[in-house]
């Protein structure tokens, strides 16, 4: 269960100077269900996701956030990610010299240390791999290749969502995630994504188009605008914002 | 004509122990190499020496098999610390490599010494030769070492400096190059209190080869400064240099690479590389890369860059889990890892890895 309420947050510049984003975001999504928020650019919607994730650069003035009852803002990001938070990043970092399976072993081994529990074994690791890769029609090779580098921007996607299946995660932040994509990658992301779907995990999937909520069907639609949650509703919201755009919530003033 | 300078104790030393002649002369009037010498003003050798006890040490060599000589230099070195290391480190231990062979030398220096070897790779033969450089607090261990390739020789050339926080160590290396040679060259080097990485490349082109390659890394308190002059002086010729260094606060490096290019090497083809990643402010590195050309038909490039670790790199892989210290580690690596890379060899190349990792572990 991820309940953020109230959360405020100001961007901090280099001139010192911060500028509010987050006006007091209210959001509250069990376990096993799928949460959209959808807004225009400029929103709030992806400082909404680094905020939860713990990303520098933003200062926390008011409210909170927490997942299954832990404080996400008091945690580090890697504590954080041991607590279950997974950011799908709307452009995921390359990062030369280091390979993806290398990389994810780090990463989960970290998580599973962070919580006190056993490493996971070579074998069972590679077999773990192996079936994650298969679903999301992955190969070897792209496997061996390092973290994101020579992808093209499903790609890219794709092994975001192959390292959430590794990783499992309670809550799945999907950040944008059909920016770039054409209409194929765009179904074998949300297939990769569908999969995840699970009682004991939340997915925040975070889009300003549509699209993608025609592949993952959300049980919860979120309006976000001017830094809130402007209306909250049922599936038939995101219809609704296809129709009419985002023009009515802009202002700010339609809640 | 400057004043003969006021000579440290260690100085006066160095120059009573040499036999009269011009290079005590030349010590006596100018003292070691200072800041204020264009070659070396990045590295204040006379400075740090200055406060080194100045009692005579020696190099110990510990080489992997028997030199097949042991003889006088045919020929005198033309720059004062190679100079140095002839008058003073005894007569010169001479390597004849043979086809296929492995030679590993071990330099470790003890108080101030100095040490000569030669290394001679005869035509068409393919050796390797790894050198591994140590030294204790308070030494100078100043080695000159000259490797001569015939034609079509081939040699891999692998190079370790270990960390010495207390001590000031100059290596001063002489490549000939003839005809068709190839030399590949990796070091892998963690700095000294000083330490100077000197190589001088007689790049004879016609098909010859020079691969230079480096990575370091330096903690606080250590310094490591890599100059290299490559001479092409005949044409095809090629020369490849990638240098990656990462410094941490109160580490410094230094890079001065020279690619000299020759009226007669047309069709030189010369790349070189640095690039320094610096892991925190009062980090220092210092580079000048400097290609002189006077042969019109030449393809030349120098690059150099500097930065710090990417931020955006960092907060991903602490969003996957991975502690921040560990992140900083890997992504530190992988910067560092392309030089050591090129290096064929597997076995060596996995030395100079898990050196490597161990060294950022530790530091980061």
């Amino acid at each position: 269960m991820l309940e953020i309420k109230d959360l405020e947050a100001r961007v901090e510049t280099e001139a010192g100077d911060g500028r509010e984003i987050l006006k007091g975001v209210t959001l509250s999504a069990p376990a096993g269900e799928v949460h959209a928020v959808m807004g225009p650019n400029g929103c709030g919607k992806s400082t909404l996701s680094y905020v939860l994730s713990g990303r520098d650069g933003y200062e926390i003035t008011g409210g909170g956030a927490t997942l299954a009852g832990e404080d996400l803002l008091a945690m580090d990001p890697e504590e954080r990610a041991a607590a279950g938070v997974f950011l799908s990043f709307q452009y995921p970092v390359e990062i030369p010299g280091v390979p993806t399976l290398t990389f994810v072993k780090e990463a989960l081994n970290a998580q599973k240390r962070a919580r006190g529990e056993d490493e996971v074994s070579a074998p069972d690791f590679m077999k773990k791999a192996r079936e994650a890769a298969a679903k999301l029609g992955i190969s070897n090779e792209m496997l061996k290749r390092p973290v994101n580098v020579g992808f093209s921007g499903g790609e890219k996607k794709r092994m975001e969502i192959f390292q959430a299946l590794m990783l499992e995660p309670k809550l799945l932040i999907l950040d944008e995630t059909d920016s770039g994509l054409d209409i194929d990658a765009l179904k074998v992301v949300a297939e990769g994504v569908n999969a995840l779907r699970s009682p004991d995990r939340t997915m925040l999937v975070i889009t300003h188009y549509q699209r993608l909520l025609d592949y993952l069907k959300p049980d919860v639609v979120h309006v976000m605008a001017a830094g809130r949650i402007q209306k909250t509703g049922g599936p038939e919201l995101a219809m609704e914002l296809e129709k009419e755009g985002y023009d009515k919530y802009a202002s700010g003033e339609a809640a | 004509m400057t004043a003969p300078v006021k000579l440290s104790d260690f100085e006066t030393a160095l120059v009573q122990a040499l036999p009269a002649g011009d290079l005590r002369a030349l010590l006596e009037e100018r003292g070691l190499p200072h800041r204020r010498v264009e070659e070396w003003k990045w590295t204040d050798l006379r400075t740090v020496l200055a406060r080194f006890p100045s009692a005579p040490g020696a190099v110990e060599l510990d080489a992997s098999r028997q030199p097949d000589a042991v003889a006088e230099l045919e020929r005198e070195p033309g720059l004062i610390m190679p100079r140095l290391a002839a008058a003073l480190g005894g007569d010169c231990a001479v390597f004849e490599l043979a086809d296929g062979e492995r030679l590993t030398l071990e330099f470790s220096g003890e108080a101030a010494g100095h040490r000569i070897v030669a290394v001679n790779v005869p035509a068409g033969v393919t050796a390797t030769l790894h050198e591994i450089y140590r030294a204790e607090d308070g030494a100078l261990a100043n080695i000159a070492i000259n490797i001569v390739l015939g034609e079509g020789a081939t040699l891999t050339r692998v190079i370790e400096q270990r960390e010495a926080p207390g001590a000031a160590l100059v290596v001063t290396s002489g490549i000939s190059l003839s005809a068709g040679a190839t030399a590949k060259q990796t070091t892998l080097g963690f700095g000294a209190k000083l330490a100077r990485l000197e190589t001088h490349v007689a790049h004879a082109g016609h098909g010859a080869h020079l691969s230079m390659n480096g990575a370091y890394v330096l903690g606080p308190g250590l310094h490591l400064d890599q100059t290299s002059l490559v001479r092409h002086a005949g044409p095809d010729g090629t020369t490849e240099e990638l240098f990656k260094g990462a410094a941490a606060k109160g580490g410094r490096g230094v890079f001065q690479g020279k690619i000299h290019v020759e009226k007669p090497a047309q069709k030189t083809d010369a790349q070189m590389q640095h690039r320094g990643l610096l892991l925190d402010e009062c980090a220092e590195i210092d580079a000048k890369p400097e290609l002189e050309i006077y042969a019109d038909d030449v393809v030349c490039a120098h690059g150099n860059a500097f930065g710090a670790i990417d931020e955006d790199a960092l907060f991903y892989m602490r969003q996957r889990g991975l502690p921040e210290a560990t992140a900083r580690a890997l992504l530190t690596e992988s910067f560092l890892a392309d030089p050591i890379d090129r290096l064929e060899d597997e076995e060596l190349r996995e030395v100079l890895t898990v050196q490597l990792k161990s060294a950022l572990e530790a530091l980061i």
